[in-house]
């Protein structure tokens, strides 16, 4: 994980545990795993588009 | 969208996964909640418009041998007739989705061959999803909360917004979609926060909205990449 993505984490988790109510605090909770699984997907497609346009065979 | 959630249980108040999930519906959203043993006596005509009138249909109930309370099949064989559901080919339920939340008392490993219960919920429901397939509905996956008792809380937590997914959310649930769902809800929860918290509020929905759009761009590049590679 970058550490951008690490700094947004924290913000999300404190945000979320500054609420008081109960379904407050469990959607932040869930944006902050869902912004984990955009990281994720980012990195697989980053290294997917890496992947595909290392070709040697077409230099 | 308008969800219609139809409980069965024949002693709501003293089931804590039915409070829970109650107090975990959605504000702000067009959800109708219903449960079915309070009715002193099923209004057929007032169900079926509720019916009709719905998008997403959920039926929401503990399994009680292996199917719903009997409160729930007295309900289909009093509102669900033969000519509302597909008499003179009229098919009024057509196209809506019916999605089932049920709980269970066993871990989810044992609803299949080979574990405790030997049979799984696809299985044990499978008359509900032939009603569906009947009334040419569309059949959601089915959304299990197994051992509510046993639940940790961030797992409550996290039960609270799946649930919530689950009634309102677009289907199939892809990254695209959930992405959409935060994101619709998210100006509204940022309203909500103490003013000394919007800021962070703000900036938060910021850079997930970047996220997306990074995401986007990369799959935009890569379905470019494919399709140089087919040529």
């Amino acid at each position: 994980m970058t550490e951008h993505a690490q700094w947004l984490q924290l913000q999300i988790d404190k945000l979320a545990e500054q609420q008081g109510k109960f379904t407050d605090r469990a959607f932040w909770l869930a944006l902050a795993e869902l912004v984990r699984e955009q990281e994720r997907r980012s990195d697989q497609l980053r290294g997917e588009v890496d992947g595909r346009t290392w070709r040697p065979d077409r230099w | 969208m308008t969800t219609l959630v139809l409980v069965s249980h024949p002693h709501l108040a003293d089931s804590t996964s039915q409070q829970f999930l109650k107090a975990s519906l959605p504000a702000n959203e067009d959800i109708i909640w219903e449960h079915i043993e309070s009715q002193p006596t099923l209004d057929v005509a007032k169900e079926q418009d509720q019916l009709r009138h719905a998008d997403r249909i959920i039926l929401q109930f503990p399994l009680y041998w292996y199917a719903a309370p009997a409160g729930l099949k007295q309900w289909e064989d009093t509102v669900l007739t033969r000519t509302f559901v597909y008499g003179d080919h009229r098919y009024p339920l057509a196209d809506k989705e019916l999605g089932i939340v049920v709980t269970t008392g066993m871990p989810g490993k044992a609803f299949q061959r080979g574990g405790a219960e030997q049979i799984t919920l696809d299985a044990a429901l499978a008359p509900l999803a032939a009603v569906a397939e009947r009334a040419k509905m569309t059949w959601l996956p089915i959304f299990a909360i197994h051992q509510f008792a046993y639940l940790e809380e961030p797992e409550k937590l996290q039960l609270v917004v799946d649930y919530q997914r689950y009634l309102t959310q677009e289907q199939p649930d892809s990254l695209g979609d959930r992405q959409t769902w935060f994101a619709e809800r998210l100006p509204e929860m940022i309203k909500q926060l103490p003013p000394e918290q919007q800021a962070t509020g703000r900036l938060i929905e910021a850079e997930f909205a970047q996220q997306k759009d990074d995401i986007d761009a990369l799959a935009d590049t890569l379905s470019l990449i494919k399709e140089q590679e087919d040529d």
